[in-house]
């Protein structure tokens, strides 16, 4: 709080075209340029406007020696077409110039052997199915190579914003949408989600990581597990991946959803009022129909999110293991709920 | 109630006036009076303003910190909905139309009442109703929807009664909404006195005009859609879910069809009493009259054309987005020759500094910066990287807020003598008008600069580094707030010891100021004589006391 007048004079201080965020692709300038250009014809215009209301007030104010308007035209044809022809004239300028811009930032045919990833928005995390067979939940992509995202999601509308991109795509349900770019300056940044999606809206973060080359890039695309890496440490890095942390705390600690920890083999009470036994059987149908068994106490929100085989089982194991090293669950938590 | 009780009770000037034609309840709940059922309007926007502000200060408190200080994020959620829909649907709308165009549009034109005057209460009751079903919403434990309610989240099965029940009050509002342009259109046709011809109408008119033709035309398709998901909600019909084979984009169509000329609902009618209120308190003619009244119906065509631009990011075709993004351009000149033209009135003018005027004033910048900054949200190239962060928040408040919120304020100032016969305190009501305008920049200023750094809207948490904005948005909510409050004080407060209002205290020249403060019952008691709305000559101060008394033959 003490800090509050210094960060106000920060603000002041940034305030105005300096104070754009940093521009890491290739159509960042372009957007810039024009949002810069509108600024100052903004500035221009409302200056115009409140200089001329206090000038007015000022001058023309009633008082005693002035209780009466001196005498001015009622209206003036051609200085009313002059001021609706001459801003006509600027937005139709800023229009062409936006237009030229944002033909660049949608172009159907990005250039350069783009790189292909399926992207997939649902509650609340973003995956990345790169072209590498790697799935992540983060996007990895090369500076100067040109990118096309295919966009979709699983349960609502999502939306893939990067502001350093200055660019922004919905995600739409029951559609592909498609958003190219050309990442330009090596560095990770981050990956919003701009459409109101429920409950974790504002937590549906990720970060998309420009690699300065190709190799570094095939470096992260082979990386794996070490050779002695058991079905657990598997399980441990599919948790992770797929997002399940966003809503299931491996502590104890109540989030979203129930916490993992304790949680295996476990007879959990469900919302209509019978229990179930947290097995195999459980996890499967809890991923691929995550509404049929539901934890009293909890909403009804979780998205489908169908494993492979392997990843099933490794889930499993790595549950397996929190309920061994966790013991009993932290208390007043899972239990009672 | 015998005459000899209303003679004892009420003091002589009051006598006849419309406030004293029939006592108790049932006599305002069932008045076919377009004065009392303006007067019970704004009773219920003021009272639903309330609300929408109690859950903004809430709002406005949980982010005073990152992690959001006061409640969790689904509480967030269901309050930014209801803050959104009570704001829109039960103030914003209805504000200057239902409760000042009500009260004000027969006196204008000279007339005893509205066309249909039975109509005029159901559309009142049909507004109650809805507000009532928002509020058993809340009750039954609230929306997260969001008031755009775009599915497939609105639609999901986890949002059941509570969806049905916002549904259907969007649908009743909607009627209100109709009926009450329906009547409007019919009474400025019928009912113009004798000697107004349409362009010796005042511009308030004109506003409430252009107003209703969007009100008959758009809001059926609100409706409609609300039916559609209803529909879709209960029997699955495929229109807007992709798991029953719809499509979510559909609905923003329909939605925004509505939505977006609902926002020139709004502005349309403060359009109209700033230029009132410009010409009075400048004692000029209004500058460039045709320009003005013209632009009013230009808008209102042309604002049909432009709703696509909430949708650049949201998949639909490129084409679309080009043409509407142009059309976007287009509007924004109508609304740009109005800006100079109110200034131009100023120029030579003798210009009175009362509240009203003064509320004029700031609305002048607060507009000009809600319009221009609406042309970054129209391009494409920067509506992009803008979309749905705080910059368009900060936008839409501006001038849903900032402009419409106090023109209201100017208008309800302006008329208040005229609706209560009693003069409010200036003191109080330029104190007021200052600290709204203070507030208000700091609550939306910071906000224009963090959507511009990427603050995504409709965010319960937030990155440390937009704590600074946030704070200062926060402080500036509460001394918003302060400022209503104290504009609510000094009105209230004139009601009991407020000066008489006397019939023209502003020496205006429409024709609601050559009557009694307050009317009587029948407003006039023959239909006068129409003259330009603007005319001041003739017009002379007596006292504060007497106000303004026109020469005749001068």
């Amino acid at each position: 709080m003490t800090e509050l007048p210094n960060r106000i004079l920060h603000l002041l201080a940034g305030a105005g075209p300096g104070y754009l965020p940093a521009r890491a692709s290739s159509v960042a300038e372009g957007v810039d340029q024009v949002f810069l250009l509108l600024f100052w014809v903004s500035a221009f215009f409302l200056a115009l406007i409140i200089l001329l209301t206090i000038v007015f007030v000022l001058r023309y104010r009633r008082r005693a020696t002035r209780l009466h308007p001196e005498p001015s035209p009622a209206h003036s044809t051609r200085l009313e077409l002059l001021w609706s022809v001459i801003p006509l004239a600027l937005v139709m300028a800023l229009f062409v110039m936006s237009t030229r811009t944002w033909i660049q930032m949608t172009s159907a045919d990005p250039g350069g052997d783009p790189v292909r990833v399926q992207v997939t928005g649902r509650k609340w995390s973003w995956w990345f199915d790169h072209p590498s067979g790697k799935g992540a939940n983060e996007l990895h992509v090369v500076a100067g190579r040109p990118v096309e995202l295919i966009l979709s999601a699983t349960d609502v509308i999502h939306s893939l914003y990067v502001p350093e991109f200055r660019l922004k795509q919905d995600a739409v349900p029951g559609r592909f949408t498609r958003l190219t770019f050309t990442p330009t300056v090596p560095g990770s940044y981050p990956i919003l989600c701009a459409e109101y999606c429920g409950t974790d809206h504002s937590r549906m973060l990720s970060t998309v990581v420009v690699h300065a080359d190709q190799a570094s890039f095939d470096a992260w695309s082979k990386e794996g597990l070490p050779a002695d890496a058991t079905l657990a440490d598997l399980g441990k890095q599919v948790f992770a991946e797929k997002g399940c942390a966003a809503c299931h705390s491996v502590d104890g600690t109540r989030s979203v959803g129930p916490s993992v920890r304790g949680l295996w083999k476990r007879h959990e009470k469900l919302a209509d009022g019978t229990t179930a036994l947290v097995d195999e059987e459980y996890l499967r149908e809890s991923l691929v129909k995550p509404g049929a068994k539901v934890v009293a106490g909890y909403p009804n929100i979780m998205p489908p999110m169908p494993l492979e085989e392997r990843e099933l089982k490794a889930v499993a194991a790595y549950l397996e293991t929190l309920a061994a090293e966790g013991g009993a669950p932290a208390k007043g938590e899972e239990t009672k709920r | 109630m015998s005459t000899a009780a209303v003679a004892v009770r009420a003091p002589a000037h009051e006598t006849g006036s419309y406030l004293e034609h029939g006592r108790g309840v049932r006599s305002w709940l069932f008045t076919l009076d377009h004065k009392r059922i303006g007067i019970m309007y704004l009773v219920a926007i003021s009272a639903c303003l309330l609300l929408g502000g109690v859950f903004a200060l809430v709002l406005r408190m949980h982010l005073w910190s990152p992690q959001g200080a006061l409640v969790s994020n689904d509480a967030y959620n269901k309050l930014f909905t209801l803050h959104g829909a009570v704001m829109i649907f039960l103030f914003i709308i209805p504000g200057i139309p239902a409760a000042l165009g009500n009260f004000v549009l027969p006196l204008q034109l000279g007339a005893k009442d509205l066309a249909f005057p039975r109509v005029n209460l159901l559309s009142f009751w049909l507004f109650v109703a809805g507000a009532i079903f928002f509020l058993v919403v809340l009750v039954v434990g609230g929306v997260d929807t969001g008031w755009t309610l775009y599915p497939p989240y609105s639609l999901e099965s986890a949002r059941g009664l509570g969806i049905l029940l916002a549904l259907s009050a969007v649908v009743l509002t909607g009627f209100s909404s109709i009926l009450t342009g329906v009547n409007f259109i019919a009474t400025i046709h019928r009912m113009r006195p004798p000697g107004m011809g349409w362009f010796d109408m005042p511009l308030f008119l004109w506003a409430l005009y252009a107003t209703g033709v969007i009100q008959i035309i758009s809001t059926p398709v609100l409706g409609i859609t609300a039916a559609m998901g209803f529909l879709e909600r209960i029997f699955h019909l495929g229109l807007f879910m992709p798991e029953y084979g719809g499509d979510p984009i559909l609905f923003q169509h329909f939605f925004w069809f509505y939505s977006h000329p609902a926002v020139y609902i709004m502005i349309l009618p403060a359009m109209g009493v700033v230029s009132e209120v410009v010409s009075v308190f400048s004692r000029k003619p209004i500058f460039g009259y045709r320009f003005i009244a013209v632009s009013s119906m230009a808008i209102a065509i042309i604002g049909f054309l432009v709703w696509g631009h909430h949708m650049f990011v949201s998949g639909q075709s490129r084409w679309a987005s080009l043409a509407f993004s142009f059309l976007t351009m287009l509007v924004s000149i109508p609304s740009a020759i109005k800006t100079f033209n109110w200034i131009a009135t100023m120029y030579k003018g003798a210009i009175v500094l009362k509240t009203p005027m003064v509320y004029v004033l700031t609305f002048f910048a607060i507009f000009g910066v809600g319009g221009l900054t609406g042309l970054f949200l129209g391009l494409l190239a920067t509506d992009v990287p803008l979309h749905d962060t705080y910059f368009v928040v900060a936008h839409f408040h501006f001038v849903m807020v900032g402009a419409v919120m106090i023109a209201f304020l100017a208008g309800l100032h302006y008329w208040w003598p005229k609706m209560t016969g009693r003069m409010y305190h200036e003191g109080v009501g330029v104190a007021s008008a200052w600290l709204v305008f203070l507030g208000f920049n700091l609550t939306f200023v910071p906000q224009f600069l963090a959507g511009v750094l990427g603050m995504p809207r409709r965010y319960a948490t937030y990155a440390p580094q937009f704590t600074a904005h946030n704070r200062l948005s926060t402080v500036g909510a509460f001394v918003l707030a302060l400022g209503l409050v104290v504009a609510l004080a000094g009105l209230l407060h004139s009601l009991r010891r407020g000066r008489r209002a006397p019939p023209n205290p502003w020496g205006a020249a429409s024709l609601e100021w050559t009557i009694a403060s307050p009317p009587t019952h029948h407003n006039f008691d023959e239909t006068p004589r129409a003259r330009g709305p603007y005319d001041y000559s003739g017009l002379h101060e007596v006292s504060e006391d007497a106000g303004w008394v026109r020469e005749e033959g001068r």
